[in-house]
């Protein structure tokens, strides 16, 4: 992530904690939309059942208004619905295509990055995908929301582990992912 | 060195997760350690390629505009649109119509049997409203199975023996039936139901028969008797197996005209008979 998203995302928290104690259902979409499609994308691997997450996110969140937590625990807890629903959607897309004959082609298809990204993007996602894929849990959700640019106490608070636990899986699961990522070949 | 950094913390101090005193700790221990000078070098190698290699998935575009969207029309109308898959979802429903389960499997046969019976009782339905003449035929039915009078005498009851031996061979439906008067019938005809152009015959039969048995005062010589009881028989059987495969083919002239000609060897036998009872009693 770039320097200047880095400071962009540390500067909205402040920005808002001006403002009100809890945040406009406008606002949160405008501040997390992001954050959640992406995760949802990294788990699902397809933008359709990305947005089909996203929106059951905004959903749940919106019929649960009243009882999310304030504005700077709402993004692990967008987010822990996010791998939530995003783990749930891939399990039935799972267990639906299972029931196919055909999976491992469809599989191939399914897990594709969407047509208009152009090859070389292509092949760099897929070997990411399968390298982030030999990474186990949950040093994998640690990588990936840490590259979203969350905090170890908010990696913790989303996947409820203990904050002083997120330095060690994020040193883990970034040296297994070099190495696993430097075998696929995506160190070229 | 006995303070060495071990890997949580270096990644903490890159992270920018240290507090301040413990971030100018390590920055000085590893100012004075090559041991964990390297290892950050190579953890700052390692976070780059997993920056580099993450970048695309994390930096493709967000359909913003559209999430907004769909989000908002589900809050509301309660309802969820589709922009994006129509057609794919439309498509995955249709074709899950063909991934066989055990309960689908036997829910697509009940429904096969179901129409098949339709089909069935519809193709009936249809020839019995085609063949108006069947309809005629079957409708009085009723009457002569409780009008006959056993006591009908037999000269009414016969017509002369060279018309009835002059039947066609394929009577025309309904050809004699005026000519013939009413008169006993067996029971079962009145039950089953007739083919076309039978009834026809069915009268002259039944005519004949009670001609035949009518001779009450002269009873017929036993041998005569078994010949002749013998002879009906066979063409009894012969008459229903032809009736049978007429009734099942109905649209095959040859097995009506075969049935039809069962009908006449009947007829024949029973004109043989009854011509020479009458030509014998005069």
């Amino acid at each position: 992530m770039s320097g200047q998203a880095r400071a962009l995302i540390d500067s909205m928290p402040n920005h808002i904690e001006s403002r009100a104690t809890s945040l406009s259902f406008d606002e949160v979409f405008t501040l997390h939309h992001r954050a959640v499609f992406r995760t949802a994308r990294a788990v699902v691997r397809d933008s359709a059942l990305a947005e089909d997450v996203t929106q059951e996110v905004f959903l749940r969140f919106y019929r649960n208004l009243p009882s999310t937590p304030g504005e700077e625990l709402l993004r692990p807890w967008l987010l822990r619905v996010t791998l939530n629903v995003a783990r749930n959607t891939l399990r039935g897309q799972s267990r639906s295509m299972a029931r196919d004959n055909e999976y491992h082609k469809a599989s191939a298809d399914w897990f594709a990055p969407a047509p208009e990204e152009d090859y070389e993007r292509r092949i760099a996602i897929e070997e990411a995908r399968r390298a982030l894929d030999k990474i186990k849990e949950p040093m994998r959700s640690c990588l990936l929301l840490k590259q979203q640019g969350l905090s170890y106490r908010e990696i913790a608070d989303t996947l409820s582990l203990k904050e002083t636990n997120v330095g060690s899986l994020v040193a883990r699961g970034r040296k297994e992912f070099a190495r696993v990522y430097g075998k696929i070949g995506g160190k070229r | 060195m006995r303070d060495c950094l071990d890997d949580g913390v270096l990644q903490s101090y890159f992270d920018d997760e240290l507090s301040s005193t413990r971030r100018e700790s390590v920055m000085a221990h590893l100012a004075t350690c090559q041991k964990c000078a390297a290892a950050a070098r190579e953890l700052e190698n390692e976070n780059s390629v997993l920056a580099t290699a993450l970048a695309p998935e994390f930096d493709a575009a967000v359909p913003t505009t559209r999430l907004r969207e769909r989000i908002d029309s589900a809050i509301r109308g309660g309802q969820i649109i589709n922009v994006e898959r129509p057609s794919r979802q439309w498509l995955q429903s249709f074709s899950a119509l063909f991934s066989f389960t055990p309960q689908r499997t036997f829910g697509y046969a009940s429904v096969v049997v179901i129409l098949a019976l339709i089909v069935v009782f519809a193709v009936i339905r249809l020839r019995e409203s085609s063949h108006p003449l069947a309809v005629n035929n079957t409708l009085p039915e009723t009457t002569p199975a409780v009008a006959p009078s056993p006591a009908a005498p037999p000269k009414e009851v016969f017509p002369p023996a060279p018309v009835v031996a002059a039947l066609p061979k394929s009577p025309t439906p309904g050809y004699r039936i005026s000519s013939v008067p009413s008169v006993r019938e067996k029971g079962q005809v009145a039950r089953v139901k007739l083919l076309p152009g039978e009834r026809g015959y069915l009268k002259t039969i039944a005519a004949l028969d009670s001609t035949i048995k009518g001779e009450v005062g002269r009873p017929m010589r036993p041998s005569l008797r078994a010949e002749y009881e013998r002879n009906l028989a066979l063409v009894d059987r012969a008459l229903a197996a032809a009736r049978s495969a007429a009734k099942s083919n109905p649209n095959d002239p040859d097995a009506a005209e075969f049935m039809f000609s069962a009908y006449q060897s009947k007829v024949d036998l029973l004109n043989t008979v009854a011509d020479a009872r009458i030509n014998n009693r005069q």
